[in-house]
């Protein structure tokens, strides 16, 4: 009777320390001999959990994600996203890139603007200002193409520079389309040996509009201020 | 005298009862909390990303702790959503979204005013170790205040260098650490 007090003692302290699995045997009557296959279920299941990266630590000794508390979507890889990223990315540059280059015809654009007025019917200095704004349109509308077309990243909001960028955006977006179009009227005025008149007149402002608000959107993100 | 089948278990689990005891943890501490920042340098830039949602825990046993610190690369804040957007993708932080230090350090360290750390990071799907990196403890009543840098590279995660006007931004990805420890 003694001994059997005793036991259940201590069948109570090392359930106390014991991790339930290796316990709950305690409960059921197990025939002499199978002590031993209790001891596998817990080794088996450690098996699998090693082999995965953030498996939770079999040993107490070293901590784990897990005992971070950070949640399954926070720690597991998004392959689609990182898909989504790359494109971004990849579109940007050449968004980058082409903007970069359009920003030395549209210069050269302005810089031969110097000698596109004059009162003769025609002229050379008309003539490269004008295919030098045509070169300079289309690599402005390709490179427009290509930050218009890069996917957006759900659940970002717009911080920084990138704001002035993007706004700078709403202001020389229709200059380029309204420049060449004042550009070529002036341009067939002055053919006709007329002096530009009307909103042909508003070709030269708002090219320079256009052109410095490009400038800025370019220096806003290359350049701290 | 035959023991009992019930007597025999009961011998094999205060037997195994040993080493779990011997298991058991004999303290802990956890990251109370932390901001952790990166420098980036280009030549018409000096760029700054701060987090402030790295999680931490220690246990320590047998006067050695196990530490492991771990924060999701996208609560990197530079301040520009454009950069923020660019440094997840060429770190792969959507195929690798956590950044994870693993160190080991005497218990008794928490006395001392600076401690070398070797540290393993796992960060951007690579493995980097970094030998006796220095960290200043001080005491914050009960907690202990860590501060220092992880003098990290981008080649060391294989991250190509991002360009800005064609200008690779230099390979030296310091990361400043500061840390406030809570026993538990």
């Amino acid at each position: 009777m003694k001994r059997k007090s005793l036991s259940t003692l201590a069948a109570a302290l090392s359930c106390f320390f014991l991790p339930s699995a290796l316990c709950s045997a305690q409960s059921s009557d197990t025939p002499p001999g199978n002590s031993s296959q209790n001891q596998t279920p817990p080794a088996q299941q450690q098996t699998p959990a090693a082999q995965l990266p953030n498996a939770p630590s079999s040993s107490k000794s070293e901590p784990s994600l897990e005992d971070l508390g950070f949640s399954a979507s926070q720690t597991q890889a998004d392959a689609q996203r990182q898909a989504l990223l790359d494109k971004r990315t990849h579109m940007l540059k050449v968004h980058q890139r082409l903007g970069l280059i359009a920003a030395i015809p549209i210069t050269a654009t302005v810089i031969a603007s110097f000698g596109a007025g004059g009162k003769d019917t025609s002229s050379a200095s008309r003539d490269l200002h004008a295919a030098l704004g045509g070169v300079a349109g289309d690599l402005y509308f390709a490179s427009a193409y290509y930050a218009i077309r890069a996917p957006r990243i759900p659940g970002t909001t717009t911080r920084g520079p990138i704001r002035f960028h993007k706004a700078m955006a709403w202001i020389h977006g229709p200059g380029m389309i309204a420049t060449p179009i004042l550009g070529i009227m002036a341009f067939d005025q002055k053919s006709k040996g007329e002096k530009v008149h009307g909103i042909a007149s508003a070709h030269g402002p708002v090219a320079i509009v256009t052109a410095g608000a490009f400038g800025a959107a370019l220096l806003s993100v290359s350049v701290k201020f | 005298m035959r023991m009992t089948a019930k007597t025999k278990l009961l011998a094999l689990c205060l037997v195994l009862a040993i080493p779990a005891l011997a298991l058991a943890a004999d303290s802990a501490w956890v990251l109370q909390q932390s901001t952790l920042t990166y420098h980036i340098s280009h030549p018409l830039h000096q760029s700054e990303g701060v987090s402030h949602e790295a999680r931490g825990k220690a246990i320590c046993h047998a006067g050695q702790c196990d530490f492991l610190i771990a924060v999701p690369v996208k609560s990197f804040d530079s301040g520009d959503s454009n950069r923020d957007l660019h440094m997840l993708q060429v770190t792969r932080g959507a195929q690798y979204p956590m950044v994870t230090v693993r160190t080991r350090l005497p218990e008794s360290a928490s006395a001392s005013t600076t401690v070398q750390a070797d540290l393993e990071v796992q960060f951007a799907g690579q493995t980097a170790q970094y030998k006796q990196v220095t960290f200043q403890l001080a005491p914050d009543g009960k907690n202990i205040r860590l501060t220092g840098t992880i003098p990290a590279t981008l080649a060391d995660f294989k991250i190509d260098p991002p360009t800005l006007l064609t200008l690779p931004v230099k390979n030296e990805m310091p990361i400043r650490v500061e840390m406030t420890w809570q026993p538990q």
